[in-house]
């Protein structure tokens, strides 16, 4: 059966102004339609470089960028109605509620009226946050705020999903609702491209994983893949710490 | 549409919202309208009161000389002395007084002023008729005399430009003193030869008045406002100048939350978004002038202080206050733009329109400044705006005279837009 692919990279370079290094360095890979794709790689490695050129937010140096077929050079404006992104930071109005906020970013992907009040209403009630939903976003603690940023992210459904760090810094229990939820949005169709420095959530909710070091792909397989391969390893950390090695990264 | 609207909507509720930012939006300039016409009052006065030291010096003790005296003397504009006549020594003294610095100018009316006149307007008549004519006026044949009537001399210091609209102004009012003679003559003629009346006499006569050369004195150099009608405008300016400061602080606040991120990737052009926040802040400046305006008409006469005229023309006003409006929004549109950080934003916000305000002759009225900086000025998008409300108040400028000030801030407006284009486009390429 032919594989179904989503993102497709090829060779692709990022040199920041002003910088010696490249971020990504040549670096190529491919999503398959459906698949949770884990990008995993120490600090600096890449990961947030690779997800912005990915989406469109940084152009890049060098390389070829296809998503769902569509190069993203020549027609961005057609793949930025297919993929939703989840910054790593908090990404949303401080003195703004909840409401608010997803009212505001749901006009920008073009939605309104009662389609996106019950869109609203219906992802608030899922990620817990119903009744606060007429409270600043300032007012948040740290794991509702990355609930919301996750929600409006996923206003528009869109087909692919990129999330950086989604589940950095926040309690089990979000961590649960969101791991949930994400799986059953893959399980509706979504493609997911996700980073994370947690081994463990990663080895259980990547289909596929990428692990990188100064923007290169070190390995690529699948978790079970990876701990067949370095059978020494108790777990995917254990793989991790094998490849890249234990010194501090900037 | 739906995104410059929402993006118009949330910048409007983030800003009502930030209460210490309103407060300084128009709070600040209230205040700042109050204290410092309270404080200008006096100086204002002195200043508009302040009348030139005059020096005649009245040879021709005719028609003619007497009533240049008479006009000067009228006018609100000169404190005439008169140099008595002591024969030769007389106009060298008035020259030493004027080279002294004790007045600004010297006339001199030349002996025979009035009688050259008369001789001269006879000859022009005569000219006209048919030679068998020619002695209408006597048993001579007349000549043309060319003489002097009337001569000026300067402080040396007086500025060019001053010398000239003074010497263009007693120029003007001696020519209507000329025709009030000419109209004498003729009307003694008509009566001689036709043994006819002219009437209306009294309205020729009434044409010599200093007033019409004092406008034009005042056209050129002098506009002097009172305090109400200099602060008032000039702290509106200024505050409408201020929203920089938090509309600079909103566009960097957005970029470092890492929300235009996500708003680039939606979008694709951020230009909904700087259009939404241009709308919003445009709309605060225009509250902030009728706000400030308000005060001037109303609040100011209740605290002892005179009313401000807004001129006749609505229409001039809100186009030029529109203008500022925009001006004010672009410029914190490119601060915000160029800016990296908050703290960045509000010291380079701040101190640049602070400068513009000095320069711009919001501190200290341009008139008042030595030439130099009369000319710095001109490059302040604060005097265009300050120079566009004199003429709406002081001149009863329409739109048409205002045109000039409000094509100069919509240009700037426009460079702004650009130049803020230009960086939002290249922090993508970085
Ligand atoms: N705007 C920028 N200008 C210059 N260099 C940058 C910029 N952003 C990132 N870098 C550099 O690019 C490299 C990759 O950074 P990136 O943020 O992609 O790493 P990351 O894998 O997301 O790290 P983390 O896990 O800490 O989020 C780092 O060396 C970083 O210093
Ligand atoms: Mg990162």
């Amino acid at each position: 059966m032919d594989k179904n692919i989503a993102i497709e990279v090829k060779e692709l370079s990022k040199r920041y102004r002003n910088t010696e290094t490249l971020a990504i360095n040549h670096l190529s890979l491919e999503v398959e339609s459906g698949e949770i794709f884990g990008l995993l790689g120490p600090n600096g490695a890449g990961k947030t470089t690779i997800i912005s050129v990915l989406c469109n937010f940084i152009t890049a140096t060098s390389g070829e960028v296809m998503i769902n077929g569509i190069n993203l050079k020549s027609d961005a404006d057609n793949i930025k109605k297919i993929i939703g992104v989840v910054p790593q930071e908090i990404a949303l109005f401080p003195n703004l509620t909840a409401y608010e906020n997803l009212r505001f970013f749901g006009n920008m992907y073009g939605l309104k009226g009662n389609i996106l009040k019950e869109k609203i209403i219906q992802l608030i009630k899922t990620f817990g946050l119903a009744n606060k939903a007429h409270q600043k976003i300032h007012t948040y603690s740290g794991g509702m705020k990355r609930r919301m940023n996750l929600i409006a992210g996923i206003l528009h459904s869109p087909e692919i999903l990129f999330l950086d760090e989604p589940t950095v810094g926040i309690d089990v229990q979000s961590r649960a609702v969101i791991i949930e939820y994400l799986k059953k949005l893959n399980e509706l169709g979504t493609t997911i491209v996700y980073t994370s420095h947690h081994m463990e959530e990663a080895e259980k909710f990547c289909t596929k994983i990428a692990i990188i070091d100064m923007g290169k792909i070190i390995i690529e397989g699948s978790p079970a893949g990876l701990l067949r391969k370095y059978s020494n390893c108790y777990n995917l950390e254990d793989v991790f710490l094998e490849i890249t090695g234990r010194s501090l990264r900037d | 549409m739906l995104k410059y609207l929402a993006s118009t909507i949330k910048d409007f509720i983030i800003l009502s919202r930030d209460k210490a930012g309103l407060a300084m939006l128009f709070l600040m300039p209230a205040a700042l309208i109050i204290i410092m016409t309270l404080l200008q009052d006096s100086t204002f006065k002195a200043l508009e009161e302040k009348k030139l030291p005059i020096l005649v010096l009245n040879y021709d003790k005719d028609t003619f000389g007497i009533n240049i005296v008479e006009g000067l003397k009228k006018s609100k504009f000169f404190k005439v002395t008169e140099q008595p006549d002591i024969g030769e020594q007389s106009e060298n003294e008035l020259k030493m007084q004027v080279a002294k610095g004790a007045f600004q100018i010297g006339v001199v009316i030349h002996k025979n002023a009035t009688n050259v006149l008369r001789n001269n307007i006879k000859f022009n008549i005569v000219q006209l008729l048919p030679e068998k004519e020619d002695l209408i006026f006597g048993d001579e044949p007349l000549l043309l005399q060319n003489a002097a009537k009337i001569e000026s001399y300067f402080d040396p210091i007086t500025k060019n430009s001053f010398k000239q609209s003074i010497t263009s102004a007693l120029h003007e009012f001696s020519s209507a003193v000329e025709a009030k003679i000419l109209f004498g003559i003729y009307s003694s003629l008509f009566r001689e030869l036709l043994g006819m009346e002219i009437k209306n006499k009294a309205n020729f006569t009434n044409l010599v008045e200093i007033e019409s050369a004092y406008a034009s004195i005042n056209d050129e150099v002098i506009v002097v406002p009172n305090s109400v009608q200099h602060n008032v405008p000039a702290w509106t300016i200024f505050a409408m100048f201020f929203i920089v400061i938090p509309l600079a602080g909103n566009i960097i606040k957005e970029r470092e939350s890492g929300v235009s991120m996500r708003l680039r990737i939606m979008a694709g052009s951020n230009l909904p978004f700087i259009l939404g926040k241009i709308t919003t802040f445009f709309v605060v400046g225009l509250l902030q002038a009728a706000t400030m305006l308000l005060i001037g008409v109303l609040i100011l006469p209740l605290i002892g202080l005179p009313q401000l005229i807004v001129g006749d023309s609505y229409s001039a006003l809100i186009l030029l206050t529109a203008s500022v409006a925009l001006a004010a929004a672009g410029y914190g549109v490119v601060i915000g733009s160029i800016a990296t950080s908050q703290e960045q934003s509000s010291i380079f916000g701040s101190i640049s329109v602070v400068i513009f305000a000095a320069i711009g002759g919001i501190w200290v009225p341009v008139f008042i400044m030595s030439e130099t900086m009369q000319l710095v000025s001109k490059f302040s998008p604060l005097n265009w705006a300050l120079n566009g409300y004199y003429d709406v108040f002081l001149r009863n400028a329409g739109i048409s005279e205002i045109l000039y000030y409000v094509a100069m801030l919509m240009i700037f407006f426009l460079i702004c837009i650009c130049i803020a284009w230009y960086y939002n486009m290249s922090r993508k390429e970085n």
